[in-house]
């Protein structure tokens, strides 16, 4: 067994103002997709606006406390607590901006008829607050451990090359950024105009 | 209910006693909206009502949540005061059980088998059945019981359990008729649970029982 309180879990601040609160990372769930949400203030993002159309998960979204309001699919639902929303359909956006300052949300999901596989973006997340405060290290070290789950994922390649730049394991960038950019074409585009590479961007083989 | 979502307060699903661990009050939220990703149900009650049923899981892991109120969870015997806002994380093999500490708990538990993906067990449904027949609702109870059978295809114990609810409705030719099927499924494991089932008791004098234990 073990327990947390959701006032007890990580608060990992988002570029766009949610915070994401991890669960499923907190316990190490491995059935299913679930994460918690809260927001810096009133009237702030609270879940981002996405859709699931790559990863095709379900989701359901609980309000444990608070108000939020949910933009699903264009229309608008205000939501307080043990009120939830169901998103069936991956391709509709969805979003979520908190009324209440103490809001919380929590997230659960998963794809259809598949052994759940835990998403590359909580690494990414994760290594946020670590790349903003230039720990390289540690940053590089979570991208790595997401390597080790999820091997030649493309994105995940290309954003431990970005943490090797900044921290100037040049040597090691270039070889993650090469075999992103093989595995799928549209990182080159990326590395282009991304500042992260700059201080590679003229040695030779850089791949763009 | 909208196009690809859907929007639904806990408090507006109807709660089902579970009658055959203890009459708690189960919400079938994974049923309800037919979410496929993970198993999900709600348990509500007010102070000193059993909200979890003791059981520990083969294959699967939960986690409860929480939602309002406050739960005491014991697991493997240790006491955990759980207030709202509380994540209880268990793995498979932990005896697990709780009651409500204040009125209106109401708690979420969601859970799976890693690397398995999730297939609805229709326990709920069968939950449902029972508690709407006991209430004397039978047809509420066979749509229940429908769902659980368009579910459960291939598992013996579906058309089994749909033959305990009707023998215990009373209706002996519809009992038979699932009987039979389960017997179709898996003879063996309908020889050996029929044999001392109590909820099969009214069927026991009737000619065609023999066929069930042959």
């Amino acid at each position: 067994m073990n327990r947390s309180h959701v006032d007890e879990l990580d608060k990992i601040e988002m570029p766009d103002g949610f915070v994401w609160r991890p669960v499923r990372r907190r316990f190490d769930i491995r059935a299913f997709g679930v994460n918690a949400y809260s927001a810096r203030e009133a009237g702030s993002q609270i879940v981002e606006e996405h859709t699931e159309s790559q990863l095709g998960h379900e989701e359901i979204y609980l309000v444990l406390r608070g108000r939020a309001r949910f933009t699903i699919d264009g229309t608008d639902h205000e939501l307080g607590p043990a009120q939830l929303v169901f998103v069936r359909d991956p391709s509709l956006r969805r979003g979520a901006v908190a009324l209440d300052a103490d809001t919380l949300v929590l997230a659960v999901g998963g794809k259809p008829g598949e052994p759940h596989e835990v998403s590359a973006w909580e690494w990414m997340f994760a290594a946020v607050p670590h790349a903003r405060a230039e720990r390289w290290d540690e940053a590089i070290r979570i991208h790595e451990e997401a390597l080790a789950d999820r091997p030649d994922h493309p994105a995940l390649l290309y954003n431990l090359a970005c943490m090797e730049a900044r921290g100037g394991r040049h040597v090691d960038a270039l070889l993650h950024l090469r075999r992103a950019i093989e595995l799928d074409p549209k990182y080159g585009e990326y590395a282009r105009g991304d500042s992260d590479f700059a201080a590679i961007r003229n040695e030779p083989g850089f791949p763009v | 209910v909208a196009d690809g979502y859907e929007i639904l307060s806990l408090d507006d699903i109807e709660p089902v006693p579970y009658h055959q661990r203890g009459g708690q009050k189960l919400l079938g939220i994974e049923r309800r909206l037919g979410f496929r990703a993970a198993g999900i149900n709600g348990w509500v009650g007010d102070a000193g009502e059993p909200l979890v049923p003791k059981h520990a899981e083969d294959d699967e892991e939960e986690l409860y949540v929480v939602v309002r109120g406050r739960a005491t969870f014991t697991v493997d015997g240790e006491e955990v005061d759980a207030p709202a806002g509380t994540l209880v994380h268990l793995r498979a093999g932990e005896w697990r059980e709780a009651v409500a500490a204040e009125d209106g708990t109401l708690i979420v538990a969601v859970g799976g088998t890693p690397g398995r993906p999730h297939e609805p067990s229709g326990w709920t449904d069968f939950a449902a059945a029972d508690a709407y027949r006991r209430a004397g609702r039978l047809e509420d109870g066979r749509a229940a019981i429908a769902r659980m059978l368009e579910t459960l295809t291939d598992a013996w114990y579906a058309p089994y359990n749909a033959a305990c609810f009707e023998a215990l409705a009373g209706d002996s030719d519809r009992a038979f008729a699932h009987l039979a099927e389960a017997r179709r499924r898996d003879a063996d494991s309908v020889r050996k649970w029929a044999q001392e089932d109590p909820d099969l008791d009214p069927l026991r004098d009737d000619p065609r029982w023999q066929e069930v234990v042959a």
